[in-house]
C-alpha cells in the first residue's frame, strides 16, 4: 500500500495527531507551519519503507516525534511552503473559547517540560499503555513508568 | 493539573478535533511534494563555497610556495594551507553528523541522544574554528603580502607589534564568543544525563 492514494487516508486519518505533535514542541504559528509540513514531507518520504510490521500509529508516532526533535536541532532554514489554511493550524479555537484556552493551558503545561519528557507525556495522553510508549521511544516499559511518575510530580510542583 | 485530569481534557480536546478535519487530498499533496531542493541548498550552498574558497586559496598557497622564500613565510604558507584544509573539513562534518540521524529507524530516545551528542561535537568544532580562523588570520597576512605584493610584512612593516597588540582583544573576543555556546553545550549534557537516568 504505497500509493499517494493510501498515504492521503492515512493522513486524513489522522491529522490530529500531527497536528498534537506540532503544537508540544513548537513556540510560533510561523514553526507550527513548518513543522507540519515537515512531519507530512518525512511521513511520505519514509511511506514506502513502511511494511505494516507496527501499527500506523507507532510508526507515525516515531517519524513525527524525530522529526520534531530534528527540527529543533538543524539550523533553521527555510524551503517553499505551502500555504496553509489558517483553519489547520486552530483546530482548538473552535466557537467553545473556553475550550481552546483550557487547551492552550494544556499545551503551555506540557511545553515547560524536557524534551524526553514532552515525549513521554504525549503519547501518555494520546492513550498509549507502556508497552507501546516503550516501542515508540525507546526506554523500557518499567523505566516509562518511572519517568511517568517523575513527571507527575513534576506537573505538581507546577502548579503549586 | 493533576496528570488524570489532564488526560481527560487531552481526550476531549482530540474528540473536538475529529470534528475539525480540515486537510484535503490536494493539500496533502502539495506537502509531500515541498521543494526540499531548497532546503538543501539553503545550507549546502554556503558550505560549499566557503569550502571550495578554502581549496582555492589552498592552491594559490601551494603554487607560489617558492615565493616564500624565508622559513618563517614557509612555515605560515603551510600552517594556512593546512588549516584552509582542515576548517571546512570539520565544519562539514558537523553539519553532517546533525543530518544524520535516520528520523525512521531511530527510537525517540536514540534521536535525543544522538542529537545531543552531535550538538556537543558542533560546539566544538565552532570553537575550534573560531581559534582556528584567528591563526589563520595571523599566518595568511604575511603569506599574501608575499604572493600577491612580493613584500616580506614582517620586514617592511610592524607586523609583530601588531600581533602582540591584537592578542587580548581577541582573548576577550574568544571569551565572549565562547560563552554563548555555554547555554547549548549545557542543555545538550542535561538531556543525555536525563537520558541516562
Amino acid at each position: 500500500m504505497h500509493n499517494q492514494t493510501d498515504f492521503t487516508v492515512i493522513i486524513k486519518q489522522n491529522e490530529g495527531l500531527i497536528y498534537k505533535v506540532v503544537k508540544v514542541y513548537t513556540n510560533s504559528k510561523e514553526d507550527e507551519q513548518d513543522l507540519y509540513q515537515e512531519i507530512v514531507y518525512q511521513l511520505w518520504k519514509c511511506f514506502s519503507t513502511f511494511r505494516g510490521e507496527s501499527k500506523v500509529g507507532t510508526w507515525m508516532y516515531r517519524v513525527a516525534l524525530n522529526t520534531a526533535i530534528a527540527f529543533l536541532n538543524k539550523q533553521k532554514r527555510k524551503g517553499s511552503q505551502v500555504p496553509i489554511d489558517e483553519l489547520l493550524l486552530n483546530r482548538t479555537e473552535p466557537a467553545d473559547t473556553l475550550m481552546a484556552e483550557r487547551s492552550e493551558a494544556l499545551f503551555a503545561q506540557i511545553k515547560r517540560l524536557s524534551e524526553i519528557e514532552k515525549g513521554i507525556i504525549l503519547l501518555y495522553l494520546e492513550g498509549k499503555t507502556y508497552d507501546e510508549i516503550a516501542a515508540i521511544t525507546g526506554f523500557t516499559a518499567t523505566n516509562v513508568g518511572t519517568r511517568l511518575g517523575r513527571i507527575k510530580q513534576k506537573i505538581k510542583e507546577q502548579i503549586n | 493539573m493533576e496528570l488524570e485530569e489532564m488526560k481527560a481534557q487531552w481526550q476531549q480536546m482530540s474528540a473536538g478535533m475529529e470534528k475539525q478535519k480540515s486537510l484535503t487530498d490536494t493539500l496533502i499533496i502539495k506537502m509531500t511534494q515541498l521543494n526540499y531542493r531548497d532546503k538543501l541548498n539553503k545550507i549546502l550552498i554556503p558550505e560549499t563555497i566557503g569550502a571550495l574558497v578554502c581549496f582555492a586559496a589552498i592552491l594559490f598557497i601551494l603554487t607560489g610556495l617558492q615565493s616564500l622564500n624565508t622559513p618563517y613565510l614557509l612555515v605560515c604558507g603551510i600552517v594556512s594551507a593546512v588549516i584552509l584544509f582542515v576548517m571546512p573539513v570539520l565544519s562539514l562534518k558537523a553539519v553532517y553528523n546533525i543530518r544524520s540521524v535516520n528520523i525512521i529507524s531511530s527510537t525517540y530516545s536514540q534521536s535525543l541522544a544522538r542529537y545531543a551528542k552531535a550538538k556537543l561535537q558542533f560546539v566544538f568544532v565552532k570553537k575550534l574554528s573560531f581559534c582556528l580562523g584567528a591563526l589563520l588570520m595571523l599566518a595568511i597576512l604575511p603569506v599574501m603580502g608575499k604572493l600577491i605584493s612580493h613584500v616580506d610584512l614582517f620586514k617592511n612593516t610592524n607586523l609583530w607589534y601588531w600581533y602582540v597588540i591584537m592578542f587580548p582583544f581577541f582573548y576577550w573576543f574568544a571569551t565572549w564568543v565562547f560563552k554563548y555556546y555555554n547555554k547549548t553545550v549545557a542543555g545538550a549534557e542535561d538531556i543525555l544525563k536525563e537520558l541516562a537516568d
